[in-house]
């Protein structure tokens, strides 16, 4: 679909009857002139994600792992993976709540004085990645960190008790033993939000924030491909042309997972598949 | 063994212990903090007068306590409707998902299926690749699944993620039960019902509540597969409701614009309709909350 003429008027035969255009939707794409803001977004944004939702979940997994009182253990655990399982239209409704002009953030920060007047986080396009990261981290943080802490929960506590006797104190022993033990979980884990890089990595995802939060302030900087397949294909109708669009993201994406699998594979010697 | 234990215990508190017990606890206290504190305050909110919360100064209790933000909600039509498909679909969504997934995932764990191959092939090139949203448009528009309210169920009612999930499951079940039984005289769908659901009840439940959570927060295929007002769900009221006031957000009265004249603002109603919208997740979730954590695990068997 995404390399034929296709007009919607000829329904779904049409896919098979409309004439070969080749690659012309994906050039045309490629020199429009703001698809380079587009394409720059959803990787700034896709990576900013990655880089702080995957080391996060790990800290917080080491963190409760570190506790030894046990209800607090489980209380701070359930607390924090909640959020994962509201949406993120109610995730969006937070922010705007907490954010807007007289929310409890700036009238927090007038009353301390760290501000002179109210930010105006939710229509400025330089508040839209911070918010979108820490978002993305408030959400599905907990989550993934239930992974990893099954997975220290899995490690011979004979090791802990050998090092202890060595004199290895708390940090030599997550160091060199909490953070080996989960290596397997850590690379499975990766390649997953590898795959799913532009969709949103582990930080749940890309379009949902970006539709949810992005409006006419920071459109420079919250649109992002697939918002963009979303208007020019269904609002527009230029369903040919969104096809071809989407369809390099599910080649990048593809791609980035038998990469990142075989990368994996050669420096830890285990994969996903 | 003893003099082990004690030594452990004599040296147990060192400095660095006493700063990493504190770093810990502190990041745990402030982690609880930021996860708990949103739902509270939204809550809170929500009981408040509307016009009072504009003022500002609402930390962790109701200035003005009022049910009339729930009750504006409720009276309104559209939110009422929205309420009862959201529930419908939740409901009816979850049994079919539960029951094709299952029904597919018992077939495929039969080592012996002619093409099995092929078939677990299907299922895993749907997991990883996908032709994007506008192929998948045409697939719903070509199947008159558009404006119905089908189109909530039907799509997600093979779920690939847990039907390999099920599938494991039910292969690591001792063949000798199933066995056992066809030598009594049962059939596979007896066996099915009598012998491998009802000592899969941890994995049905696995399914049936990530399933249903999804059904319950969807606003996506209502907002891009239907025009039609009958079938808003919870999730596209409030997602439209929102949108729309992230539109007007940067004048201010917006906020203190008033629905009806009353104590009562636009916001407040939202947060009313966002805690009826959380409600059931925040009730069930002490529940199923032990299922999760299996259910994780479950699924990472297949790496």
């Amino acid at each position: 679909m995404a390399f034929k003429d296709y007009k919607i008027s000829s329904g779904i035969l049409g896919i098979f009857t409309s004439g070969w255009v080749g690659f012309k939707y994906f050039i045309e794409f490629f020199t429009d002139y703001n698809s380079l803001g587009i394409i720059r977004n959803t990787l700034v944004m896709s990576i900013l994600k990655m880089i702080f939702t995957f080391p996060l979940p790990i800290l917080l997994a080491l963190v409760l792992n570190e506790i030894k009182i046990s209800p607090m253990k489980k209380l701070v655990q359930t607390a924090s993976y909640l959020p994962y399982f509201i949406s993120w239209v109610i995730v969006a409704g937070f922010c705007q709540i907490f954010l807007q002009s007289n929310g409890v953030i700036n009238s927090f920060l007038l009353n301390l004085g760290l501000a002179d007047s109210p930010i105006k986080f939710l229509t400025g396009s330089s508040y839209f990645l911070p918010i979108a990261v820490i978002t993305a981290c408030w959400k599905d943080m907990g989550w993934w960190a239930i992974l990893f802490l099954a997975s220290m929960a899995g490690i011979d506590l004979s090791l802990y008790e050998a090092a202890q006797i060595d004199g290895a104190g708390r940090i030599k022993r997550i160091w060199y033993i909490t953070l080996p033990g989960i290596r397997s979980t850590i690379t499975v884990v990766l390649i997953l939000a590898l795959g799913n890089l532009l969709g949103g990595g582990l930080g749940g995802s890309n379009f949902d924030q970006s539709y949810l939060l992005g409006n006419a302030g920071n459109i420079d900087i919250s649109e992002n491909i697939q918002t963009y397949v979303m208007k020019v294909g269904l609002s527009s109708g230029r369903y040919a042309y969104a096809a071809a669009i989407g369809l390099c993201q599910s080649i990048i994406s593809v791609f980035l997972v038998l990469t990142s699998n075989s990368l994996a594979k050669k420096f830890t010697g285990d994969g996903l598949f | 063994m003893k003099t082990s234990i004690e030594f452990s215990h004599k040296i147990k508190r060192t400095q660095e212990d006493w700063i990493i017990d504190t770093v810990v606890y502190a990041l745990a206290i402030f982690i609880f903090i930021i996860t708990f504190y949103p739902f509270f305050l939204s809550i809170v909110l929500a009981f408040n007068e509307g016009k009072d919360a504009t003022y500002g100064g609402i930390y962790f209790w109701p200035r003005k306590f009022t049910l009339d933000n729930f009750a504006e909600l409720l009276n309104d039509p559209a939110w009422g409707k929205a309420l009862l498909i959201t529930v419908l679909r939740t409901v009816l969504g979850t049994g079919i998902t539960v029951f094709f997934t299952c029904l597919v995932a018992y077939g495929l764990s039969a080592k012996n299926l002619i093409f099995r191959k092929f078939y677990m092939g299907m299922v895993i090139f749907s997991m990883y690749f996908s032709g994007g949203i506008i192929p998948y448009y045409m697939v719903i528009r070509s199947m008159h699944l558009t404006n119905s309210f089908l189109v909530y169920i039907i799509p997600s009612a093979l779920n690939t993620f847990f039907l390999i999930v099920a599938i494991s499951f039910f292969q690591d079940i001792p063949k000798d039960l199933a066995e056992s039984a066809s030598i009594d005289g049962a059939g596979e769908l007896t066996i099915l019902r009598k012998i491998i659901l009802p000592i899969s009840k941890p994995l049905l439940a696995t399914i049936a509540i990530f399933t249903a959570v999804t059904q319950w927060n969807s606003w996506y295929d209502c907002a891009f597969f239907t025009q039609n007002k009958a079938l808003r769900t919870m999730g596209y009221l409030l997602m439209s409701v929102i949108k729309k006031s992230s539109m007007s957000q940067s004048n201010m009265d917006s906020y203190a614009a008033s629905v009806a004249g009353g104590t009562i603002t636009t916001v407040s109603v939202q947060l009313a309709a966002m805690i009826v919208a959380v409600a059931p997740i925040l009730l069930i979730y002490p529940f199923f909350q032990r299922y999760i954590v299996s259910g994780l695990t479950l699924g990472s068997v297949k790496g």
